[in-house]
Formats: C-alpha cells, sequence, structure tokens
C-alpha cells in the first residue's frame, strides 16, 4: 500500500514515494508519479485518495506558478507550505480532500527544508517524514539511521534500506518506488527503484 | 471585511459543480392533484408511498445502477488501441439485458467503455462527446484524448461523494498517436497502456498479462482482447453476453466482432463426440 | 456643457484624460507635503503638519505617518479621512498575508494591493478617486529597503528620494541635486530636513510643524521608528535649519 517519505540532507532533501495505482485487490498501474514538482526548487510527494491527490496537488501547483507571474518572486517553502496548509484547513469543514503531504524545497537564504502536512490540516517541519502503509517501516528505519549532515549517497543509501524493508515486511507492498531530489540546483527526478516493469510507454 | 480571511488566489472553478451537462429545457412533472400550490410551490416531485423511505432509496439506486458487474478492457500495442466489453447488465441476481452496448462511441476517433451506472456513464459520455466536437469546432482540430479524459475526470470529480458511480476508460487516436486513459467517479485519472475495468477485470488481467506482446498484429490483439473477455464472462457470474470487439486505429475506430459467449465456449472448446461415458461395469472379483 | 467629461470618473475626455483623477492631484498639491529618502541602511520620511489653528489639540500620535506592519511605514499628503480607509485596508492585506503564509508581505506587494483598490475608484461608476497620495517605506528579504510613491492614479514607483504634497516638484528636483546614491541615514536625514525647509511656506521649521519617522534594521529585526519633538528640535538646530530661540542667543 502506499508509502510517501522524505527526509533532508546536508544541502538537499529527499522525497521518494511508490509508484502503485491501487483499486481495491486491483493493482491498476505501477508507474504512476506521486511527487509533483511544484516549481523549480520545490517537490510535493502526496499520498491519499487518487483524485484528491491529482486535483489538489495541481491545485496548489497552478496557485504557485501564479504566485510567482503576479509577483515576480517565487514562494519560500515556508510560504508554500503554509499556504497548502490554509488550504486544507479551509476545505477540511466542507469538502475535505484526503491527502497527506510531504513538501521539500530548497531556497536560498534557508537552504532545503522539508514539511509534513497531513489531510487535518496540522503542518510540522521537520528532518524526515512518511505516509501511508509504509511509514511504520520508513520512521524506524529514519529514526535509527539518519543523521543531519548526510551525503547525497548516505542518502540515498538509507531511501533504498527503507524501500527494502518495506519491500520485505509490508504485506501489500507496492513493487515500485520513484526517488525525487531538491538542491540547489533544482527539482528533479533522482532515480526508479523498479522490481516489476510495465508495458513500456512508447506511443501513450 | 476587516476581519482577516483566508483567501485563495485561484478561485476553485474545479470545486463548482458543472451542471453544463444538464438540460435546463428539461420539463419538471409534478404532482396534479397539488393544485392548489400550483401557483406558490417551488418545482417538486412526489415522494414514494412507503414507510421505509431510506430503504426505498438505496433500493432505487440499486435499480438505476445495473451495469455493476461487468468486464471491459482496452490496452495499447502497436497498430493502436483494442478495446474490448461483454454486454450484460444485471440487478443484482437478475440478468436484466444481454444485449448492452458498453463501448460508447464519442466520436470516430474515440471510444468510452462502461462500468458502473449504466445511465451514468452513458450520460456523461455523451456530454464529454459534445464537448469534443464543441472544442473541435472552437480548435479546429479534434481534441487529444489526455483532453478529454481530463475534461471527463474534472467534471466527475466535481460530483464527489454525490453518489455517481462511472469507471471507463477512454480510448482513442489522436495527434500524438494511440491513446489509452482511465477515469473513475472517484475522480481517478490515469494514463497507462493496459487496462481492465468491472468485477470481472481480475480475470480479464489474468489472460490479458499472460498474452500481450506489443507488437501483436490487429487479429491477434482482437483474438486476445475477446479471449480476455470470453474468460472473464467464464468466471465472473455478472459478465456475459457477447464479447465485442473494437479496434482504434489512425483512421479512427472500427468494430471487428460481436460474439455470443457461450458461442465462443463451444469455438474454443469443442464437444468431443468420441468421448463416451463409461459404463458402470462389474469389477472382476480377485 | 463645459461639465461633461470631469463630472464622472469613468468618463475619458476627447483629449484622452480623466479630469476627476487630475482634479484629485491637485487636490494633494495643497496638503501638507511629505518627502522621503532612500539610504543604505534605512529609510526616512519626513512629514509636514499643517497647523490650522493655536486651539487645535495635536494629538500624541502621529498624523502623518503610519506603520502597516512591522516592515512597512508610509508617510501621507492629501484628505486625511480617504487616507484612513486605504491605510486600513493596507493593514488588513498585510495581516492577509501573514495569514496566509506565515511570512511578512514583500513591500511592492502591498504597495501593488493598495493601488489596485486606487485603480478601482478610477474605473467603477459613481465614484470619487481617493484624493490621497502615499510615500512607502519599507524593508524584505527579497529587495532590501525600498521606498515607493503612488497618486490618485493608482500609479506606483520605486525611488530613491520623492516627495509628495505642496510644491513637490520644487522638493523632488533639490533631492535629484543633493542625492548620492551611498548616503547614510543620518545624512539622509539631514536632506530632508533641508529639502522641507526650503519648500515649506513657513519662514521656520518647528517641531510641531514636523513629523519624522525612519525604517531601519537594527539586530536583525525590522524597527519603525518616530522622532519624539525634543529630538527634532535638535536635529533641527544641527543641522542649521532653524535658529536657537531669539532669547537665548
Amino acid at each position: 500500500m502506499e508509502s510517501v517519505f522524505g527526509l533532508v540532507g546536508k544541502d538537499f532533501a529527499i522525497v521518494a514515494a511508490d509508484t502503485s495505482a491501487v483499486h481495491s485487490i486491483l493493482v491498476h498501474k505501477t508507474n504512476e508519479d506521486k511527487i509533483m514538482i511544484l516549481d523549480s526548487h520545490k517537490l510535493m510527494g502526496a499520498s491519499g485518495e487518487t483524485g484528491d491527490r491529482a486535483q489538489f496537488t495541481e491545485y496548489i501547483q497552478k496557485n504557485v506558478a501564479l504566485y510567482q507571474f503576479r509577483n515576480g518572486i517565487p514562494l519560500t517553502t515556508a510560504a508554500a507550505a503554509n499556504f497548502t496548509r490554509g488550504e486544507l484547513a479551509t476545505a477540511l469543514r466542507k469538502n475535505p480532500y484526503m491527502v497527506n503531504i510531504i513538501l521539500a524545497g530548497y531556497d536560498k537564504e534557508t537552504g532545503p527544508s522539508l514539511y509534513f502536512i497531513d489531510y487535518i490540516a496540522s503542518l510540522h517541519k521537520l528532518d524526515k517524514a512518511a505516509f501511508g502503509y509504509g511509514s511504520y517501516f520508513a520512521l524506524s528505519m529514519m529514526d535509527r539511521h539518519y543523521r543531519q549532515d548526510m551525503t547525497v549517497e548516505e542518502a540515498i543509501e538509507l531511501v533504498d534500506k527503507c524501500i527494502i524493508e518495506i519491500r520485505s515486511r509490508l504485506v501489500v507492498a507496492p513493487p515500485n518506488f520513484l526517488i525525487k531530489i531538491v538542491d540547489k540546483d533544482g527539482a528533479r527526478e533522482y532515480a526508479w527503484r523498479e522490481s516489476i516493469k510495465d508495458a513500456p510507454v512508447s506511443a501513450a | 471585511m476587516d476581519t482577516v480571511l483566508n483567501y485563495t488566489l485561484i478561485t476553485d472553478t474545479m470545486m463548482k459543480i458543472d451542471f453544463g451537462g444538464l438540460d435546463p429545457s428539461a420539463p419538471i412533472k409534478r404532482n396534479t392533484d397539488d393544485w392548489r400550490d400550483e401557483i406558490l410551490a417551488a418545482p417538486s416531485f412526489a415522494l414514494p408511498t412507503t414507510a421505509d423511505f431510506d430503504g426505498f432509496q438505496k433500493a432505487a439506486v440499486q435499480m438505476v445502477k445495473p451495469a455493476k458487474g461487468t468486464t471491459t478492457l482496452a490496452f495499447i500495442f502497436k497498430e493502436g488501441v483494442m478495446v474490448a466489453a461483454d454486454s450484460r447488465a444485471s440487478m443484482g441476481g437478475y440478468i436484466s439485458s444481454q444485449s448492452v452496448k458498453k463501448i460508447i462511441e464519442i466520436n470516430p476517433y474515440m471510444l468510452g467503455t462502461m462500468a458502473g451506472g449504466a445511465a451514468d456513464c452513458q450520460f456523461w459520455h455523451r456530454n464529454l462527446g459534445i464537448k469534443c466536437r464543441l472544442h473541435e469546432l472552437a480548435n479546429k482540430r479534434r481534441i487529444s484524448v489526455a483532453g478529454a479524459s481530463k475534461l471527463l475526470a474534472n467534471i466527475l470529480y466535481s460530483y464527489r461523494g454525490m453518489g455517481l458511480s462511472v469507471g471507463t476508460m477512454i480510448a482513442g487516436w489522436d495527434e500524438q498517436g494511440p491513446g489509452l486513459y482511465y477515469v473513475d467517479s472517484e475522480g481517478g485519472r490515469l494514463k497507462g497502456t493496459r487496462f481492465s475495468v468491472g468485477s470481472g477485470s481480475p480475470y480479464a488481467y489474468g489472460v490479458l498479462d499472460s498474452g500481450y506482446r506489443f507488437d501483436m498484429s490487429v487479429e491477434e490483439a482482437a483474438e486476445l482482447a475477446r479471449r480476455a473477455i470470453y474468460h472473464a464472462t467464464f468466471r465472473d457470474g455478472a459478465s456475459g453476453g457477447v464479447a465485442s470487439v473494437y479496434h482504434v486505429g489512425p483512421v479512427g475506430w472500427k468494430k471487428l466482432s460481436g460474439d455470443d459467449v457461450g458461442e465462443l465456449h463451444y469455438k474454443y472448446y469443442p464437444v468431443e463426440p468420441n468421448v463416451v461415458e463409461q459404463e458402470m461395469a462389474e469389477v472382476p472379483i480377485a | 456643457m463645459s461639465r461633461r467629461y470631469d463630472s464622472r470618473t469613468t468618463i475619458f475626455s476627447p483629449e484622452g484624460r480623466l479630469y476627476q483623477v487630475e482634479y484629485a492631484m491637485e487636490a494633494i498639491g495643497n496638503a501638507g507635503s511629505a518627502i522621503g529618502i532612500l539610504s543604505t541602511n534605512g529609510v526616512v520620511l519626513v512629514g509636514e503638519k499643517k497647523v490650522t489653528s493655536k486651539l487645535l489639540q495635536t494629538s500624541a500620535s502621529t498624523e502623518k505617518m503610519y506603520k502597516i506592519d512591522d516592515h512597512v511605514a508610509c508617510a501621507v499628503a492629501g484628505i486625511m479621512s480617504d487616507a484612513n480607509i486605504l491605510i486600513n485596508t493596507a493593514r488588513v492585506q498585510a495581516q492577509r498575508y501573514t495569514y496566509a503564509y506565515q511570512e511578512p508581505m514583500p513591500v511592492e506587494q502591498l504597495v501593488q494591493s493598495l493601488c489596485d483598490t486606487k485603480q478601482g475608484y478610477t474605473q467603477f461608476g459613481g465614484l470619487r478617486p481617493f484624493g490621497v497620495s502615499f510615500l512607502f517605506a519599507g524593508w524584505d528579504k527579497n529587495y532590501g529597503f525600498q521606498l515607493y510613491m503612488s497618486d490618485p492614479s493608482g500609479n506606483y514607483s520605486g525611488w530613491k528620494a520623492a516627495a509628495i504634497g505642496a510644491n513637490n516638484q520644487a522638493a523632488q528636483s533639490m533631492l535629484k541635486q543633493d542625492y548620492k546614491d551611498d548616503i547614510t541615514r543620518d545624512e539622509a536625514v539631514d536632506l530632508a530636513l533641508k529639502v522641507l525647509s526650503k519648500t515649506m511656506d513657513s519662514t521656520s521649521l518647528t517641531s510641531e510643524k514636523l513629523e519624522l519617522a525612519e525604517v531601519f534594521v537594527s539586530n536583525g529585526k525590522v524597527k519603525y521608528q518616530v522622532c519624539s519633538p525634543e529630538t527634532l528640535s535638535k536635529l533641527l538646530l544641527k543641522s542649521g535649519v532653524t535658529q536657537p530661540a531669539a532669547e537665548t542667543s
């Protein structure tokens, strides 16, 4: 089942997520990207109901872009996190979005940062965070092996440890994972960890 | 005005319900014996005479959702997209129809499949057909499959939690080549190369996954699709009737076949005439 | 017939002018002036109070300088009752921003949002434009110290030194002459007082006719400080704008 987690390293932040689209007992797809690139230096990993996840992250992405167009300056990661929290909070008592979010970003002044936002709109600034069934494994792994001054290689090694633990201990473990990174050079895809391959999406 | 308010930048148009598909000129029927309130009353409809209104409502909802037991599938391969479905409609244990068109022809280049509520699927696919045509007229080019599926997903998302039941695949051919999306009433929209939807889908997936190759010919792909539907109808009681197979290629869609699954069964597994049931024979006592 | 294009704000004259907006600017030309100077380590705002009567109880708080948020302040020239409305909306906007993003509103965005309000009154029917010009002084993490000037049309622009109100053109040209790019805050105060003393109608400057406010950073925090009349008197003496009182000499 769903696993989204992330951590802050020395001068970067990483978000990893499973890539399964599941409906009851059926796996519809194993190459679904659940980590949205919000803007040049922000990543938004999301778990929750499929529809809400897609709609909400896109809504936030477009609003962050609108801010940048209007004001000529990007939102800081902290501001984007607080904005996201605010949107979840206003929706909460009307038509709540069932989405949990890990927001990672890199700012010139403050460096890398990571925010944990759950569907009931609580916001925490953390070094490491996880959502979904995978969180039970990823959290303890990160508690045990995490250091604040980790290099990219060390952090990826830890992420891989988490993925292996989820794959081997979680009954309904997802087969594939996607890792994205954000640092001073921007937000980008880092690697896939695949144990099954979906049919090649050639023309599709 | 002076209170500190949380305000959004983009007004949330997506969250507004899109009534665009509903016909505003449709007359509203009223109880004819309510003539006294005729002038003052707001448009209304009569309540059913029942003691258990909730139960009635539940049953009514079940009545309008006959296409829940279904097998539909679609996949992309070398020559385009293959789309197939069964044709059974059931209401609980009762088979209400054996000849339902579950593959909906949105336009000459795009098909939709039907699983979930038949009315919901038919209505919103027709609505999508209108929107696609309008897009074509306004932009002088056909809408992409990605665009059309997103249009539908956004509408369904705007009605989320209000009881719509739709599980559909939008398959077509656009400027990018073949396109396939899965869209459901929970707002989910997935891009992919191979999908199956409905109660028979696990069975169909089994056949589909083991037989799938990207470089199949149209004939091979059609046979795989047909076979997958047949096997699903064999195991899933809610699926049956006719296995229809459509192909979407660069020149649009074409219906390839529609075979009664009963006949398919005897085609795939012919009755062998020489198998004679062994009579019970005396066992010689040793 | 001559009042065809100036009785409504929403109508252009055949020459393409909006008379009501121009009249509003005219109204500001008669108001007490204000000068703002951007320096290397802060922004200085000086304003001229029009003391109409000796009997008038001047309020303890400032009447030309307003704090909008912890990091932004403004000086006003024009109709005060109009200004109060706009200052209030600016304060609300600034708080809304911090509510949404948990960080101070960038100065230019604050100015822009206020000018959007002003613009609306030059276009939408039946309303009169705000008869106010502002000087905004502020600091944010993106662009540091900033000075903006806005007028009743809703136009705004960033300045190194700017003047609004009576004799603003004379003041502006004097500022242009004497402004240096590496001016310090103390020098800026001095310059502002000098320019104001020359452009004001009254012969001698006294602390009760003036207001001085500064925005600067101390201990890593943005501070807004209004000069007390006592310190202002001393500053006036020091800069040689006023002579010591006659009886002491």
